[in-house]
């Protein structure tokens, strides 16, 4: 436990200490702090279009819950897809390519402390990654009365998808020496789980289309985003997250080897 | 302290090395000489417990490598051919980081850092970012990480590689000291016959995957130069290559 917190600890201070995490936040902050804004003067144009028109029964449906906060969710969701292979792509890539990999494999730190510990100080920053998107979403709070809830399920989500893309990236950082190409296969394998759904739909068989829509990350993270916590959702996030854990400790315990 | 019984090592159909034994007892101080690519690296990474060897036992400080791998990593010091150093990191940091990875209290930790740096001679430069050290300084980082823990036994591959010939006087020195100290094991590998001559007391000698010769320096230098000996040895070796690979043609 000591060791495996020895690792986390070491990971985040030189994500600290290096520009690296400040610039990636900083730069996912920005875009999505403008479409969450942009995207709340679109609902109040709308809105106010709405009313000057007299069509109240369409206000029932117009909220800010859905439109507002569901919808910035989603985007941030595919914001994930890129800002999380670039914030884990050091990982292991950056290990093997200065050799202190040499030092992990040869202290007495066991593979999964190696893995668990590079894990612990991604999610850690991924953490302060929801805090931070949480803290633009409390402004609504001040100003109107989204659903409590409801956002707090969606901001969960987003965590727990970021958490699956920060497992797979680890794994994906343990096959190579480059950190480009493990930010890139990063990149490429979270926008494909995110567009498999879409496969799916234009499957004919049955059962791939179910096979293909039960992968797919987005099928997930939707309901959970517009508020819906679903057990098979948290499974599936659970069930990534183990899966690719195991993969990345199975690669690490195979650099021994060579 | 350090133990290979009949150590083989391939890497698909190359042999890196074959049937390497020896006995290394607690405080000597032995080279591990060979022409580059004879071998070395492979057999210190099977000593520290890096790589697994494909056949054959190791134990290092009573313990079994393949049985016990986690207490023999414990009291080994490592210092690979580059210094696994983290270039963001501060020196004092990056030390108290090898330690706790090696199983050192909290509260040991700055003390165990203190004496590494003064070991090494790096008291001035423990606020220092590692990136921002010389080559020589970087090497003696390397060193002190191999040494924060306290380790009953330093494996150092090729400690002087690279180094301007004061850098290397001053790791050797630092070696001899770090050896003497506390009666420390120590195993260094190097291609310099200088370098066994000036810090070891005993010679073992690889090349071409085989141990050719493990000897006493004492008694190496009554049958010549160690340059002789060396050469001597390591064109035996390639003689025994060469008629092997023959041999294998013929059979072919």
């Amino acid at each position: 436990m000591n060791r495996l917190l020895a690792i986390a600890g070491r990971e985040l201070r030189s994500m600290f200490v290096t520009p690296d995490a400040y610039v990636l936040i900083g730069v996912y902050m920005l875009f999505a702090g403008f479409i969450f804004f942009a995207s709340l003067g679109i609902f109040l144009v709308q809105l106010q279009q709405i009313q000057a028109l007299g069509m109240m029964q369409l206000l029932d449906q117009w909220n800010l819950q859905d439109i507002v906060i569901g919808q910035s969710f989603s985007t941030f969701a595919l914001f994930m897809c890129f800002l999380v292979p670039l914030l884990s792509m050091r990982g292991f890539a950056a290990e093997r390519a200065n050799g202190s990999i040499e030092l992990l494999l040869t202290s007495p730190a066991s593979s999964s402390e190696i893995v668990l510990g590079k894990f612990l100080a991604i999610a850690a920053l991924l953490l302060v990654v929801g805090l931070l998107t949480g803290s633009f979403v409390a402004l609504l709070f001040l100003y109107g009365d989204p659903e409590l809830l409801q956002t707090l399920a969606g901001l969960q989500t987003l965590f727990l998808y970021s958490l699956a893309l920060a497992a797979m990236c680890c794994f994906i950082s343990a096959l190579t020496r480059s950190q480009i190409v493990a930010g890139f296969v990063g990149i490429a394998a979270a926008l494909l789980l995110l567009i498999l759904p879409v496969a799916a739909d234009s499957s004919q068989s049955d059962s791939l289309k179910e096979v293909l829509r039960w992968l797919g990350s987005s099928s997930h993270f939707d309901p959970g985003l517009k508020g819906e916590i679903r057990s098979e959702d948290l499974a599936y996030f659970g069930i990534v997250i183990a899966v690719f854990l195991s993969l990345a400790r199975a690669a690490v315990d195979s650099l021994r080897w060579r | 302290m350090i133990e290979a019984q009949g150590l083989t090592k391939r890497y698909g159909g190359l042999t890196a090395i074959a049937d390497v034994s020896f006995k290394i007892a607690k405080g000597e101080v032995v080279g591990f000489l060979g022409p580059n690519g004879a071998g070395k690296t492979t057999t210190m990474r099977i000593l520290t417990g890096y790589l697994p060897p494909s056949s054959g036992s190791a134990s290092v400080g009573g313990f079994d490598l393949a049985k016990d791998g986690r207490s023999a990593k414990r009291v080994t010091g490592y210092l690979p051919e580059s210094p696994p150093l983290y270039p963001e990191m501060l020196v004092r940091e990056y030390l108290a980081y090898v330690a706790a990875l090696h199983d050192v209290l909290r509260r040991q930790r700055p003390e165990k850092v203190a004496r590494a740096l003064a070991a090494c001679g790096l008291e001035k430069m423990e606020g220092r970012v590692v990136r921002t050290l010389s080559k020589g300084f970087r090497q003696r980082v390397g060193l002190a990480q191999a040494i924060v823990h306290d380790p009953a036994v330093m494996i150092l591959d090729e400690p002087t590689a690279g180094l301007d010939p004061i850098q290397i006087s001053e790791i050797r020195e630092l070696i001899r000291r770090l050896a003497a100290e506390e009666g420390r094991t120590v195993i260094l590998s190097t291609h310099i016959l200088a370098e066994v001559e000036a810090i070891c007391q005993r010679v073992l000698l690889i090349a071409y995957g085989r141990l050719r010769l493990d000897e006493r320096l004492d008694d190496l230098r009554q049958q010549g130069s160690l340059e002789q000996v060396f050469l001597r040895e390591v064109q035996a070796a390639a003689d025994v290559q060469g008629k092997a690979a023959v041999q294998v043609e013929a059979e072919l």
